[in-house]
């Protein structure tokens, strides 16, 4: 029997894409939420004094990519074959280029300069991701509603997890996004997901 | 035998890592090269008007480490096992946020500030990543020179083409790490790599 460990930060962040996988495979592990201040005492526990980082089978792995891929290929969320898995792999990598710009948005401290940015982003960045997204859905999707080949994989997981943080700058952005946001409603009606999303702990981001 | 065909730019930049993988493997492919002028009227042929893009047996597929890890697993150059996948991703990912740090210092048009931002990588960001991929080298590595597992993989091969491209810039960088040397000499030893390298066309970057 392996044994599955996930430390992380008390928020979803970058941790919650894999929370969201051991939730839709219905996979127990132990869920460690360190607060800021016990944080400081296990950073060099972690191999790059970051997180997340998995336990697998007592061996520490870091990179929250690395650790959801494998964690999918665990429990067969990460695509049928090797093509499909690179196709999942190239939703991913999009939907990353997408939250990298906002990142730094959020990182800003004046609030002024926030806004502006916020603005900008919603104007000029956010749509060509979303277009590429959609294109990319309807290119691998087999005329479905996930993003590869017909079957719910880390891919459509991982939008819907980083989907959440967009809404809150626009609640209505998928509007103009239809296929995204029949994708997103598909993701949230899987029972063990559903599940998930009502009992899981309210945090902050 | 799947067709592939691998377009890019004329440059090493992010598609050597599976033109290395390909040499590595023995296989065939296509290496179709743009120069600038030439794109524009291929751009819009690319799912994400983007490169570099592989297309297997006639399917598109975008975003350059999909494509790395896809070619990887392919042909045996990826890991011997799920979690093995999962090492080698975790240096992967540490690689390119090492990449993530250099791109501003090269993006930056005013060239007082583009000097600055450059001494920073060399001085400071660069020391830290390298200082990571020791810590996941000496970790994954079994005792052996590659990083993970005592076999190349593609991590070992992305590191290559990196360090080349960093070691053009500045001859010292590497010689605080002697782990990496290692790993980058062992690398260019390997006899099919060694005759890509020596007959691949020169490109700075």
């Amino acid at each position: 029997m392996s044994t599955y460990k996930l430390y992380y930060f008390n928020v979803r962040g970058r941790g919650e894409v894999a929370r969201l996988i051991f939730a839709a495979a219905d996979q127990k592990y132990e869920d460690i939420r360190y607060e800021r201040e016990e944080w400081v005492s296990h950073k060099s526990e972690m191999p790059l004094g970051q997180m997340p980082v998995l336990e697998y089978n007592g061996v520490k792995l870091p990179q929250s990519a690395a650790i959801n891929r494998f964690l999918a290929n665990q429990f067969h969320l990460a695509g049928k074959d090797n093509f499909d898995q690179a196709k999942v792999d190239a939703v991913v990598d999009t939907i990353n280029d997408m939250i990298s710009k906002y990142r730094p948005i959020r990182m800003e401290q004046d609030e002024a300069k926030q806004k502006e940015l916020t603005k900008t982003f919603l104007a000029d960045e956010l749509p060509k991701h979303l277009q590429n997204l959609e294109g990319l859905g309807k290119l691998y999707g087999s005329g479905g509603s996930f993003f590869v080949g017909n079957n719910l994989t880390w891919a459509d997981l991982y939008f819907y997890d980083i989907a959440q943080h967009i809404l809150e700058l626009d609640e209505n952005i998928f509007n103009s996004y239809p296929w995204l946001k029949e994708n997103r409603q598909q993701v949230e009606k899987q029972p063990k997901i559903a599940e998930y999303l009502k009992n899981r702990p309210k945090t902050s981001h | 035998m799947p067709s592939y065909k691998l377009s890019y730019f004329n440059l090493r930049g992010f598609a050597e890592v599976s033109r290395l993988i390909f040499a590595a493997a023995g296989e065939k492919y296509e290496d179709v090269r743009y120069e600038r002028d030439q794109w524009p009227a291929h751009k819009d042929e690319m799912p994400l008007g983007q490169m570099p893009v592989l297309e297997v047996d006639g399917v598109k597929l975008p975003q350059s480490a999909a494509i790395a890890r896809f070619l990887a697993k392919q042909f045996h150059l990826a890991g011997k096992d799920n979690f093995e996948q999962a090492q080698v991703d975790a240096v992967v990912d540490t690689i390119y946020d090492l990449l993530k740090a250099f791109i501003p210092s090269r993006r930056e048009q005013d060239e007082a500030k583009k000097e600055e931002l450059t001494k920073k990588f060399f001085g400071e960001e660069l020391p830290k990543h390298l200082q990571n991929l020791e810590t996941l080298g000496k970790l994954y590595g079994n005792g052996g020179h590659f990083f993970v597992g005592n076999q190349l993989t593609w991590a070992d091969l992305l590191f290559q083409n990196f360090a080349e491209t960093f070691v053009g810039m500045n001859a010292d960088c590497l010689n605080n790490f002697p782990w990496l040397q290692k790993n980058r000499a062992e690398v260019e030893k390997q006899p099919r790599i060694a005759e890509y390298l020596k007959n691949r066309p020169k490109t700075e970057i």
